[in-house]
């Protein structure tokens, strides 16, 4: 027995993993969440490589693009060839700098108009699969980051937070397939669920058959989920389809922001205000 | 012991690469699966009770920076492991093609294990045929990279092992 449990060991400790796996999933079922001990350590660790890894690429990146940008100008001599490499690293530097703060500069005013309680976020890495769409932010517990934050930007919703550590926080993207977001179409009011789906991209759920929905109607939000300001962009339908059978129809939406290259968001604190047209 | 440390130190790399280049390369939702390719490796070329460890470490870790669910990718990569084990026993593979082929399919068993999972805990709903798109997808993007990605992880494998510990020349 023993050693035909040693011939096998490691097929035997592989079921043991799977099985606990399976443990660690299992009150996901009940909808509660285990505690994660590890995971906060391996964010705060990872972190600052992470940010060090996108800040060089960004950096060789804006330098090649200028570089070719200004390929016209090969004709010049080798010390204006000189000096230009010298300001296009310049260049790009404050390039990048100017659309940062182009960026902020409207996050902060859209902030200051209607949600003063909110706080500024950076974006630090992204899923790391393609079945789950989330984020890593900057900010977390100790900045007054809970679960079930909306997480918002200038343009319209992102997401939400699924959880937290001392500084950093999980936002559970509106593109994902567990995500839902209660919306209503700006034009007739027709309510449903905005959530993401692997069959195709972002969809409208639940929405009557009887109700008015049309291409390129725009979605807001409804503010009933308690999460979500009313009256947040969500994006614009994009597809209807009534011909199924069924209760509801078929609605495909074209979100207006793009959740998996927002770079800055918006964490709205306290109960959620009303958006004024 | 020396190649259990390469392969934790390349599990690493491979979840910050994971986590930082769908930032830097865009690829719509698809994430290159790096991580699924080092356990396919490990299922098949280094087969001990540290590699079953590090396999349900990577899933997990794949966990705690994409899913809301903790446990998920740890039980999609420990059967991926198992799968690669156990073909390891009926094939070898020496060649790109072949190392590429055997990712492919374990990325299928990966998306269907997930798939399975979520129809199990979660709602079925969201789950049709469109949902083998990304099944489909994500297994090309790591069957691409696999080739490449076995070929650096044997030869670094090869030079660990033929560099001896002190005590062991003794």
């Amino acid at each position: 027995m023993l050693s035909f449990l040693r011939r096998n060991q490691v097929l035997f400790s592989a079921f043991l993993s799977v099985l606990l796996s399976l443990y660690i999933i299992a009150p996901a079922a009940k909808g509660q969440h285990r505690a994660d001990p590890i995971g906060p350590l391996l964010i705060a660790v990872m972190r600052p490589l992470q940010s060090g890894i996108q800040a060089s690429f960004l950096g060789i990146r804006g330098f090649f693009m200028n570089y070719a940008a200004l390929r016209g100008v090969a004709n010049e001599n080798e010390r204006l060839k000189a000096r230009v490499r010298e300001l296009e690293g310049e260049k790009s530097r404050l390039l990048e700098e100017e659309a940062t703060n182009k960026r902020l500069r409207e996050l902060m005013e859209f902030r200051s108009e209607w949600a003063p309680k909110s706080m500024t976020a950076s974006v630090i890495a992204n899923s790391a699969s393609t079945y789950f769409h989330t984020l890593i932010i900057d900010k977390g517990k100790k900045d007054g980051v809970e679960k079930g934050m909306a997480v918002i930007s200038a343009l319209g919703v992102v997401g939400q937070v699924v959880s937290t550590s001392s500084r950093n926080a999980k936002v559970l993207l509106v593109t994902d397939a567990h995500s839902g977001v209660d919306a209503m179409g700006q034009r007739t009011r027709a309510r449903g669920i905005v959530s993401g789906s692997l069959e195709s991209g972002t969809v409208m759920k639940y929405v009557k058959r009887s109700e008015d929905v049309k291409e390129g109607d725009r979605l807001v939000t409804s503010g009933l989920d308690g999460v979500f300001p009313k009256g947040l962009m969500i994006g614009t339908v994009s597809k209807v389809n009534k011909k199924n059978l069924g209760l509801f129809q078929y609605i495909e939406v074209s979100l207006a922001v793009d959740p998996g290259r927002v770079e800055e968001v918006l964490v709205v604190r306290g109960p959620a205000p009303e958006i004024k047209d | 012991m020396k190649v259990s440390l390469l392969f934790l130190a390349v599990g690493f790399v491979l979840l910050l690469l994971q986590t930082t280049l769908p930032r830097i390369v865009p690829m719509g939702p698809f994430v290159p699966d790096l991580a699924l390719v080092l356990c396919v490796y490990l299922g098949l070329n280094h087969p001990t009770i540290g590699a079953v460890v590090g396999t349900f470490l990577l899933g997990y870790s794949v966990d705690v920076f994409s899913s809301n669910i903790l446990g998920l990718n740890a039980f999609a990569l420990s059967l991926v492991f198992i799968t690669a084990y156990l073909s390891s026993r009926a094939i070898w593979v020496h060649s790109p093609l072949l190392s590429a082929s055997v990712v492919f399919l374990a990325s299928w068993v990966k998306g269907g294990s997930l798939m399975l999972l979520w129809a199990t805990f979660l709602t079925m709903d969201r789950y049709g045929l469109g949902s083998v798109k990304y099944i489909l997808v994500d297994a090309l993007l790591a069957a691409v990279l696999a080739p490449a990605l076995f070929a650096l992880l044997k030869r670094g494998q090869n030079y660990l092992e033929r560099v001896k510990m002190p005590e062991e020349i003794k």
